[in-house]
């Protein structure tokens, strides 16, 4: 290594994006996933974190004219196991080259010092890939980080700090990956309630963060954000829409994705569905979203 | 040093010694003709006595009233001069240049810290598009070295900044200049891409390396005028068991970067994470790396929230004094918070 190496010139004239699958997210997000960073996407279960990292897993395969980046994918999952079905039926309504499924290795994930080890022998994988997946690897995946963090700290002080120093080596292993071989990085993370009236640390564009009617805060606290690029945050929230038989309401549920933080996004949201062929951008609020940009 | 030690004939050194010139520094301010006179010696033995002194000690035979004692020294009066000459960079948002005295000082280390999303990265990207300002517009004309540690630098950002800073300097020509046509502005945004050096640091072994190489790589590039360093900290909350290493590999860091300020007479930016820090029973937020990186920088900004608006907060600096002022991270960049000069709030 010498320092004259590590200057990168001319720069691009912009960062390379994996699509996510709908035009409308993609432009919310102004062109996907950027390679090269670690992007973070905090809900509460059930909001589609899952959903679209499946998703991503399959568009990732998309050709670059496509906004793809013809990749294959690692999926390291440390929660339930692997939903494959949800994957196949995905497949099947999502345009991906021809078995998609061979392009996608999965591997599951047991503790922090796992992931911590699976990291530093990644660039033999990355560099000699499994004989049946068609594309280099590109997309990494990780869902959940919290859950490796979640039974093994206590709380005090030493194991906090231990935690801590853990979150930084792990993002700069994946960040100097990412910069080596040019990977699109997703994190998920999960959310912990706030209790106490106090505003605690407001972290990125709102002042908190709302999901079915709670006030929440991505798990981790306030070193893991220092280790992360992007943070969008998705959640949920039960409308009544007229009720039914008095007995009944009937209810809807509507989700938004929000830039929590990014360097290159600005402070907006969308609207999106989960449906059983994947997950969309809602264009209603997306074209009065529009013309507010505009505006402004 | 003793005049003893002078390589000069002993009867000279005895001369002295009994005039009372014991001390190099004695000799300073003497002229020839006066010592001559005396040690009862010839002119030309006097000036060559002095000669002799001045070059072992830096001593300059002058008939001036007030050489310099220690070579390299400057007076108060020349640093005041100095710094009035060497230039600001202005952050685009006014009521931050006007507490800031005009914007970031060259020839000074500014660390600027915040919570993750409060707009550290901004303020860099922002800073390494504002030195190139041409000067006939105010600013320094100058190139950008971006050491990024994060990954956070998008050059889409970057683009959508400079195109900004572009438009200003175009309203800017057809307010001042009618006369003349409206596209003067010769800079195009991807030139702005091309004037910032990027440096990508994966551990902190290569940021030092990087750092110690700045001066080699700046003074074949002269025409930089800002380091900016995204972030200091991120590689050194890792893997430091032991703390006392991290405390003077930092320092070391803080010392090379001041010298280079100095040197060249550019502006240093340091951006910094904020931690909690357990202290009195609470816990509180705080700059990371600790107490004794905190006397590291010449300046010190902190970025926080009040309400739903950013503010930055002078919390150290030798020259100027403490306070705060409002700003916002818009589409086009760092300007000035919209609540406070009536604009259409921005996204």
């Amino acid at each position: 290594m010498n320092p004259e190496s590590l200057l990168q010139r001319p720069l691009p004239a912009y960062t390379q994006k994996c699509t996510i699958g709908c035009p409308i997210l993609d432009r919310f997000l102004e062109g996907g996933i950027p390679c090269n960073s670690i992007t973070e996407i905090v809900a509460e279960s059930s909001c589609g974190k899952t959903q679209i990292s499946l998703q991503l897993l399959l568009s990732a395969q998309l050709p670059t004219s496509l906004g793809g980046l013809s990749a294959s994918s690692l999926y390291l999952h440390s929660e339930s196991p692997f939903p494959f079905r949800r994957l196949h039926q995905l497949s099947l309504s999502n345009p991906t080259p021809k078995d998609p499924l061979d392009n996608i290795l999965i591997h599951p994930l047991h503790s922090a010092d796992h992931l911590l080890d699976l990291l530093s022998r990644l660039d033999s994988v990355i560099v000699n890939p499994p004989p049946q997946t068609r594309f280099p690897i590109k997309l990494i995946v990780i869902d959940s980080i919290a859950a490796l963090f979640r039974s093994e700290f206590d709380n005090n002080p030493k194991d906090l700090k231990r935690r801590s120093s853990l979150f930084f080596k792990i993002s700069s292993k994946l960040k100097a990956q990412a910069r080596r071989f040019g990977l699109a990085v997703v994190v998920t993370n999960q959310v912990t309630d706030i209790v106490d009236s106090s505003d605690g640390v407001r972290v990125g564009n709102s002042r908190c963060l709302y999901s079915s009617g709670r006030r929440v805060a991505a798990a981790l606290g306030l070193s893991w954000a220092n280790c992360v690029n992007t943070r969008l945050f998705l959640s949920r929230n039960e409308e009544n829409v007229g009720e039914d038989d008095g007995d009944f309401v009937r209810t809807r549920t509507r989700r938004f994705i929000s830039v929590v933080f990014a360097p290159h996004l600005p402070n907006s949201s969308c609207e999106f569905i989960v449906a059983k062929e994947g997950v969309f951008g809602v264009d209603r609020y997306n074209a009065i979203h529009c013309q507010n940009r505009e505006l402004s | 040093m003793e005049v003893r030690s002078l390589p000069i004939s002993a009867s000279q050194s005895a001369k002295l010694i009994s005039a009372g010139y014991t001390s190099l520094s004695s000799l300073s301010s003497v002229l020839p003709s006066h010592l001559a006179q005396e040690l009862g010696i010839s002119e030309n033995e006097a000036i060559g006595i002095l000669k002799v002194a001045s070059q072992r000690g830096g001593v300059e035979i002058t008939n001036q009233t007030h050489p310099t004692i220690v070579n390299g020294a400057q007076t108060a009066w020349d640093m005041l001069h100095e710094e009035e000459s060497c230039g600001h960079i202005t952050t685009s948002c006014a009521d931050l240049d006007d507490i800031l005295g005009g914007g970031i000082s060259c020839k000074e280390v500014t660390e600027i810290g915040g919570v993750p999303g409060i707009g550290k990265t901004q303020f860099g990207i922002q800073l390494a598009v504002n030195v190139q300002i041409p000067s006939k517009y105010g600013g320094l004309e100058g190139k950008a070295v971006y050491i990024d540690t994060e990954g956070s630098f998008m050059v889409e950002r970057v683009s959508q900044i400079a195109e900004a800073c572009v438009k200003d300097m175009q309203e800017y020509d057809s307010f001042l200049r009618k006369d003349l046509p409206a596209d003067q502005v010769k800079l195009q945004p991807y030139d702005f891409l091309a004037n910032i050096f990027y440096f990508r640091i994966c551990s902190y072994t290569e940021q030092i390396a990087v750092i110690n190489y700045l001066e080699k790589f700046i003074s074949e590039h002269k025409d930089v005028k800002v380091v900016i360093v995204d972030s200091i900290t991120f590689h050194f909350r890792q893997d430091f068991e032991d703390m006392a290493l991290r405390t003077r590999l930092l320092g070391g860091m803080a010392l090379k970067l001041m010298k280079l300020a100095k040197k060249f007479s550019l502006a240093v930016i340091l951006l910094n994470q904020v931690t909690s820090k357990y202290s009195g029973g609470s816990f509180q937020l705080t700059l990371a790396l600790g107490d004794s990186w905190s006397h590291a920088c010449t300046n010190r900004i902190i970025l926080y929230w009040n309400g739903n608006e950013r503010y930055a907060y002078i919390d150290k600096s030798p020259s100027i004094r403490s306070a705060s002022a409002p700003y916002a991270v818009t589409g086009r960049g760092i300007r000035n918070s919209a609540s406070k000069c009536k604009r259409v709030k921005m996204m």
